[in-house]
């Protein structure tokens, strides 16, 4: 039986990774089985930081061979070890999910040994999972750098997801910050496993079979010099072009004193728009030229869709009863679920403002780019817009209080060009 | 005005709409202690399933998806509940056909209200529910919902354990949906006697010791937790507060 303090250690090796969506996957129950995917997927619970746990989050080890200078497991650090075997992970999770704690399995490890022989680890450990203990839960795998490609599309036939963390927004700082990881043993099997995800949803026969719920990736913000234009150019093209469901970003926290990184954390707010810009991409219909430049910083005072709107005023205000429902998606302050509220109500009747309140599609951005019956109530001209929105945002406090640790963008282009 | 008081029934809803649908101004509801007014007259509904089916069949007619958002709704714990229906109701009749989609009608936004607080805490349980194993190996889940779902949070349930037995208990309202392994069948229950298995407190130690271990401490955000956990539902999660501490 596995003990506390393991537990302890090798959560807390896991729990930076920010992953832990059970979504896409309606794997079914089997007979006899326990567990299935719910698509949406489902949080189990809430930890102090506001972040859900749906998924046990937990390494098979934390005994690193590789020393990434970021990472509290690299082999130079001095934490405790330990590692458990797959029958005590398939023990716990069975336990766990069968009082409801958790969605699945978000399965990780440190690469002890080999890199192939870690990733048979985690495959041997899903595989037991999915044969012995029959379970049809949720299971996400992290793939091991440099481990055999064949390995990786073994464990992605018993996986409903799999994710390789591109680490590091630049080949550049990976070559620095992670010297043995390389850009082609994290994006090669990225690739390698699009391409099967692909043949596999063309033939019909058994469509889902492989990671049905696809593959993610996650970078850390702030601990190298790159600019958010970048990051979100480097999103777009894993989005469209690598068919990624989600890219996280986690906000670099400085766990590990080094040389090479940022002695202060780089803030939330950076990480917070980042996602709002990714979101923009991916649901909105926006391009990222339309929102960063590529050096550029995306705008603190203002979310990435208030910024482009107020660059765009040529194209505002819409007619809230005439527009189509692209551009009122692209309204700051209407999301998805408002564009939707109004086109639907206003097959039935014209709209007015009172009806926007009552249907809660929030003005307080909106109305200084719309109309209603002709109506105009926001603003006049751009700079007493932009103060308005500044004064109004409800994003400030907390994340306003990292502001002053924010942008350490010089400390880590030293820090950078001190070594190379 | 006149109100009519139903038994908090389905059928006594139904028989109300009947009875009250020519009445100018006609309020139905389930509630004992409503305010009223000096002019309040109270009229008592007796079930009546002939009058309830007539009701049925023409909502039915109109649009065939209606009973069921007013099933949703009547599970609330809303005490408008009635009244809303009712009001969704007329507008229905009176329009001649479905009208949900009609998102600017007050008596719409109302209604989807209601029922998104229902569907959403329904959503949410199938996270929060926490089972317990007990001596004979079935699982027991005690939980005191704001909205009636457990029969609708039952099939979840089913379909994930397969052949495991299983009880989820809504100790508020005094009943549970219980599983034998094959079937589930909802089932009035007061108070259960439990006997929790051995192996219980060691798994319950371990999930907290895990929900300590993956915070992140230098992120502090408790707002949000609280926003997405509600403070009500932390007496029956053991990582926020051990449910049956004092009895091991």
């Amino acid at each position: 039986m596995l003990d506390a303090d393991t537990l302890s250690i090798l959560t807390e090796s896991a729990k930076y990774d920010v992953s832990c969506s059970s979504s896409g996957s309606k794997r079914a129950n089997g007979k006899g089985g326990l567990g299935n995917a719910s698509v949406g997927g489902i949080c189990h619970s809430f930890t102090p930081d506001g972040r859900c746990i749906s998924l046990l989050k937990i390494l098979m080890s934390n005994e690193c061979v590789y020393d990434c200078a970021y990472c509290p497991n690299r082999l130079s650090s001095n934490v405790k070890r330990a590692s458990i075997t797959p029958d005590e992970i398939c023990n716990l999770t069975i336990n766990f999910y069968k009082r409801n704690y958790i969605e699945g399995l978000f399965l990780s490890s440190a690469v002890s040994g080999s890199p192939n022989r870690t990733m048979e680890l985690l495959t041997e450990t899903a595989i037991k999972l999915r044969k012995q203990y029959n379970f049809n839960g949720y299971i996400h795998i992290k793939g091991i750098p440099h481990a055999d490609e064949a390995l990786a599309l073994k464990a992605a036939r018993y996986a409903d997801r799999m994710s390789y963390n591109i680490e590091l927004p630049s080949e550049r700082s990976l070559k620095l910050l992670a010297p043995q990881k390389t850009k082609d043993s994290l994006v090669s099997p990225m690739k390698r496993l699009r391409a099967a995800i692909l043949c596999d949803r063309e033939n019909a026969a058994r469509r889902g079979a492989l990671l049905p719920a696809g593959q993610t990736t996650q970078m850390i913000i702030g601990a190298s010099p790159e600019s958010d234009g970048q990051i979100l150019r480097l999103t777009e093209y894993l989005y469209r072009h690598m068919g990624l469901k989600r890219v996280y970003y986690s906000s670099y926290i400085p766990v590990v004193r080094s040389p090479l990184l940022p002695s202060v954390p780089a803030g939330l707010l950076r990480e917070h728009r980042l996602y709002q810009a990714d979101w923009l991409i991916r649901f909105y219909g926006f391009d990222v030229n339309e929102l960063c430049g590529e050096g550029e910083n995306l705008d603190t005072d203002l979310d990435p869709k208030c910024a482009w709107a107020l660059k765009n005023m040529h194209l505002f205000p819409v007619e809230i009863n005439s527009a189509p429902p692209e551009m009122l998606l692209r309204v700051p302050g209407i999301g998805a679920k408002g564009a939707y509220k109004i086109t639907e109500a206003r097959r039935f009747c014209r709209l007015d403002f009172d009806n926007l309140s009552k249907m809660h599609i929030v003005l307080k951005r909106a109305k200084h780019f719309i109309t209603c019956k002709g109506k105009f109530y926001g603003a006049e001209g751009n700079a007493a817009r932009a103060a308005l929105l500044i004064a109004g945002r409800s994003d400030s406090g907390e994340c306003n209080q990292q502001l002053s640790l924010f942008s350490d963008r010089e400390n880590a282009v030293s820090a950078l060009t001190g070594e190379l | 005005m006149k109100i009519f008081l139903t038994d908090g029934t389905t059928t006594g809803f139904y028989t109300a709409v009947f009875d009250s649908y020519r009445e100018n101004g006609a309020v139905i509801t389930s509630r004992k202690n409503m305010q009223l007014a000096f002019d309040t007259e109270i009229v008592n509904v007796a079930a009546d399933a002939e009058k309830a089916t007539r009701v049925r069949n023409k909502l039915d007619k109109l649009d065939r998806y209606a009973a069921g958002d007013v099933d949703l709704a009547l599970r609330s714990d809303d005490s408008l509940k009635e009244q809303t229906s009712f009001e969704y109701i007329k507008l229905i009749v009176k329009s001649g056909r479905a009208v949900r989609r009609q998102l600017s009608v007050p008596a719409v936004i109302e209604m989807s209200e209601i029922i998104g607080r229902v569907t959403g805490e329904l959503h949410k349980m199938k996270g929060f529910l926490r089972f317990m194993e007990t001596e004979s190996g079935a699982l027991y889940a005690p939980y005191a919902p704001d909205n009636d779902i457990t029969d609708l949070i039952a099939p979840h349930f089913k379909a994930r354990f397969g052949q495991q037995r299983f009880a989820v208990h809504d100790v508020k309202r005094k009943k549970a949906a219980l599983c034998d392994g094959k079937t589930w069948f909802m089932a009035e229950v007061g108070d259960a006697d439990i006997y929790i298995s051995e192996y219980e407190k060691i798994f319950e130690d371990l999930w907290r010791k895990y929900y300590v271990s993956v915070n992140i401490g230098e992120r502090p955000h408790e707002k949000q937790m609280k926003g997405y956990m509600p403070v009500r539902y932390w007496k029956f999660l053991p990582e926020k507060n051990g449910f049956y501490d004092d009895k091991t």
